[in-house]
């Protein structure tokens, strides 16, 4: 198997509760695979042991057959992966085009000591504009993050990611806090980033854009794995529909 | 004569000072408030090493070695704690140091050293030294400042965990901002020891440590030019306030206490709102 | 002996570090600023204390004042230095606070003269007979005491009264609070009020263990302080006390075991340094 992301039955537990049971799945090139669940379903914490925020207390994460266990998040970024966060976080000093020039300028950052020798920041500001025109921000390259809505800062932290070159994109809720349009628009862009090659892990709570764009799911509640393959497939399991629409029904 | 190559040393000596917390807290974002510690492990170094009859001119590196490796051993302590923990963690580092010089006779203990040969550079000759220093750093950090190491530095002062996910090795980069700010406090210090030829425990205690950020907060964190000449000011001010000796430290007290309460960003802020201001009302 | 000696001392000045460090720890719970003007609260509460006691011969009643009057002036600290940097960067008020601290040194020298002050006549001279030539002075009694009771009553108050609530709720989750109908702003002030009167009294205290006020009593304790509230995990208040008394017997016996290779003042930093390094949030901090 060439999978780029390898998560291999996961657990991880906080005091006497168990967030995530044996998480296991893949992600090949290309892929784009939606990761859903309810609320508290351990979404958020698995995607922190996917950067390395959170240790497990068991199983592994391989990026490229490489187990990642060992390496810290700024270590994990720089084999390959990429994060736009649930929460924003620009940096706010800085215009957006910085804020994307910087994560442009991994060549020139990598080493610390190094970095002190480069002046020119004209050919990452150049791609820094690419990247946020891509994204729909072109004519907000200069302003500063505190000026802007949500919908702008969470194209910019997407912006940001893919400045990274990312082997695997990993979308932490993009669509949450959009109106219906700005979600549309985002979940759109996804798709047309996967479209054009770009690997993506998309966990979201917006079930309607993730039916609409992925091909693959992978659904987790109360910390455990309950289906995982074809979107049209998995929306067929009785699990999945009881967790998301109640045991009633 | 004499009365302005001393000013004109102190100064000098206080700038380059300043300009190396600046490094560390104004850059980089990590707020120092033992930095006096590192002024005195150069201070000691120098003049340890000038009694035993070595060249005042081979002391200067050694003694921004001592205080570099000092400078980043406390540097490690940043990687485990920030912001305010980080804030009393150097606080401490200050009172530590100061408290194991007393205690020990090799330093000079509770007397300090006394008796610090001249630097046979002559007054002016001295004076021009700490003068191309200080003009030596500031140009360095404004190299620094617009150099991809500066574009990191302002972002992990921003938010280092974001600078993480971008990919940094954001530890690399606050160890070398420790390492360049503490050994540059070092060379102040050998100046500083080898100007007023005698250094004690108090020389480099917890007053000084907020002095030197209170000079790099006036000038306006980050700003060279705001350090530089709050630096200059501030070190000159308890020498004109000396006809009201007295009440200098009061004065010097409620300034501080005044610029932080109505301009926070420092005399670099104050300028560009008046400016602003200037500039606006006339369009 | 020597043992049961030191560790009364450190007792004694564990509970001194408890009144103080608690209204710092509240300051930093409920605003996130490290009050280092606290300390001249201290030492304002010791010089009222002796010239009131001076004046009329009553070492209650000069508490009584001491503790209302510095905890008006607690008060006005926040409203006019603290308030208006509530959204500034933290170390803003710091330094301010700073400031603060320093001007208010210089302003007991100018006031009280660069010497101190002492009781006209000593109250409370006596000590206690324990057994076989174990003395514990009457002051030191005081000093637990009332560092027990005192504590005592505020943890009951925190918990069972209607304003202790809305003070619990504001350092946990201050929107939350707000939205319960909690006054947040006077809740700062009682903070301010009982933090401030807090520490006079512990001003009170140390002035009567040492018959002697002088202008910089607070400098020692201000940075200490600070040390314990960090050592405690910032706005943990059972941390806060634990580590008052922790430090309070480490000193004592640290001063008489290595006291020749680091100073007292230093060792209480020593010891947060290694702590921190351990344990980056304290000891009972949360993550």
């Amino acid at each position: 198997m060439n999978n780029i992301l390898e998560v291999g039955d996961i657990t991880v537990k906080f005091g006497g509760v168990t967030a995530v049971s044996g998480a296991t799945f893949d992600i090949n090139p290309g892929d784009l695979l939606g990761f859903i669940g309810p609320n508290g379903a351990g979404k958020t914490t698995l995607m922190r042991v996917i950067t390395g925020i959170v240790k497990p207390d068991d199983g592994h994460v391989k990026l490229e057959g490489q187990d990642l266990s060992t390496y810290s998040i700024n270590e994990r970024i720089n084999c390959g992966l990429a994060l736009a966060q649930q929460i924003v976080q620009p940096l706010q000093e800085m215009s957006l085009l910085d804020n994307v020039a910087l994560a442009c300028g991994s060549a020139k950052t990598k080493s610390a000591l190094k970095s002190m020798f480069y002046h020119d920041r004209s050919a990452e500001r150049q791609r820094a504009r690419e990247l946020l025109d891509m994204v729909g921000l072109k004519e907000a390259c200069n302003a500063m993050p505190s000026t802007l809505p949500l919908g702008y800062l969470k194209r910019m932290e997407v912006a940001r990611a893919l400045a990274l070159e990312p082997k695997l994109l990993l979308l932490d809720e993009p669509l949450a806090g959009l109106n219906q349009n700005e979600a549309k628009g985002l979940a759109d862009l996804i798709q047309s980033l996967n479209d054009n090659g770009q690997t993506i892990l998309l966990i979201e709570h917006n079930l309607r854009e993730v039916m609409r764009i992925c091909p693959l799911l992978y659904v987790q509640d109360n910390g455990r794995p309950i289906a995982y393959g074809p979107a049209k497939e998995v929306m067929q399991i009785s699990d999945v529909r009881n967790a998301y629409l109640g045991k009633a029904n | 004569m004499a009365y302005e190559i001393t000013l004109m040393t102190t100064i000098a000596i206080s700038i380059l000072f300043a300009l190396s917390l600046n490094f560390i807290s104004g850059f980089c974002g990590q707020i120092s408030l033992g930095h006096a510690a590192f002024l005195g492990t150069g201070a000691y170094t120098s003049a340890l090493m000038t009694k035993a009859s070595i060249p005042f001119l081979i002391t200067l590196p050694v003694s921004a070695l001592t205080a570099g490796i000092l400078g980043f051993v406390i540097g490690l302590t940043s990687l485990r704690v920030r912001h305010d923990f980080l804030a009393i963690t150097t606080m401490g580092a200050g009172f530590l140091f100061v408290g194991i010089i007393r205690q020990q006779d090799f330093f000079g203990g509770e007397i300090g050293i006394s008796g610090i040969p001249a630097t046979g550079l002559g007054r002016i000759g001295f004076m021009s030294l700490c003068l191309a220093l200080a003009a030596a750093f500031a140009l360095f950090s404004i190299l620094i400042r617009g150099s991809w190491m500066g574009f990191v530095f302002s972002s992990i002062a921003d938010n280092e965990d974001v600078t993480r996910i971008l990919g940094i090795n954001a530890s690399a980069y606050k160890l070398i901002a420790f390492v360049i700010g503490t050994a540059t406090a070092g060379v102040a210090g050998a100046l500083y020891a080898h100007h007023f030829r005698f250094i004690g425990p108090d020389s480099f205690g917890f007053v000084e440590s907020i002095s030197v950020l209170a000079m790099v907060i006036v000038g306006g964190i980050g700003s060279v030019a705001g350090i530089v000449f709050s630096a200059a000011l501030l070190s000159v001010m308890p020498l004109l306030f000396q006809f009201i000796d007295d009440y200098k430290l009061l004065l010097y007290s409620a300034l501080l206490f005044a610029m932080m309460r109505f301009s926070p960003d420092g005399l670099a802020g104050l300028c560009v709102r008046t400016y602003r201001k200037l500039t606006g009302a006339r369009a | 002996m020597l043992y049961l000696e030191l560790l009364i001392q450190g007792i004694v000045q564990g509970s001194i570090y408890a009144l103080i460090a608690l209204g710092l720890t509240l300051v930093y719970g409920l605003l996130r600023i490290l009050h280092v003007a606290h300390a001249a609260l201290f030492t304002l509460g010791g010089y009222i204390g002796v010239i009131v006691t001076n004046q009329s011969g009553s070492l209650v009643f000069a508490m009584f004042v001491a503790a209302i009057l510095v905890g008006l002036v607690g008060m006005a600290i926040y409203k006019l230095a603290y308030e208006p940097l509530l959204n500034q960067p933290p170390f803003i008020a710091l330094i301010a606070s700073i400031a603060l601290f320093i001007a208010s040194e210089e302003l007991f020298r100018i006031g009280f003269g660069p010497y101190g002050i002492s009781y006209a006549s000593q109250p409370l001279t006596g000590h206690l007979e324990l057994f076989a030539g174990f003395r514990l002075k009457y002051a030191e009694i005081l000093v637990i005491g009332m560092s027990i009771i005192i504590l005592s009553i505020l943890a009951y108050l925190s918990v069972n009264t209607r304003i202790g609530v809305a003070w619990r709720a504001s350092v946990t989750d201050p929107s939350m609070a707000r939205a319960f109908g909690v006054n947040i702003q006077n809740v700062r002030y009682m903070n301010f009020f009982i933090g401030s009167a807090l520490a006079a009294i512990a001003g009170v205290l140390v002035a009567l263990l040492n018959n002697f006020v002088e202008p910089t009593m607070g400098s020692v304790a201000s940075y200490k302080a600070l040390a314990i509230i960090v050592l405690g995990g910032l706005g943990n208040i059972r941390g806060t006390l634990l580590a008052s008394m922790l430090l309070g017997v480490i000193e004592a016996f640290g001063t008489i075991y290595i006291g020749h290779l680091i100073d007292r003042d230093a060792l209480a930093f020593g010891f947060l340094i290694i702590v921190l390094m351990i344990r980056p949030q304290g000891l009972l901090g949360v993550k």
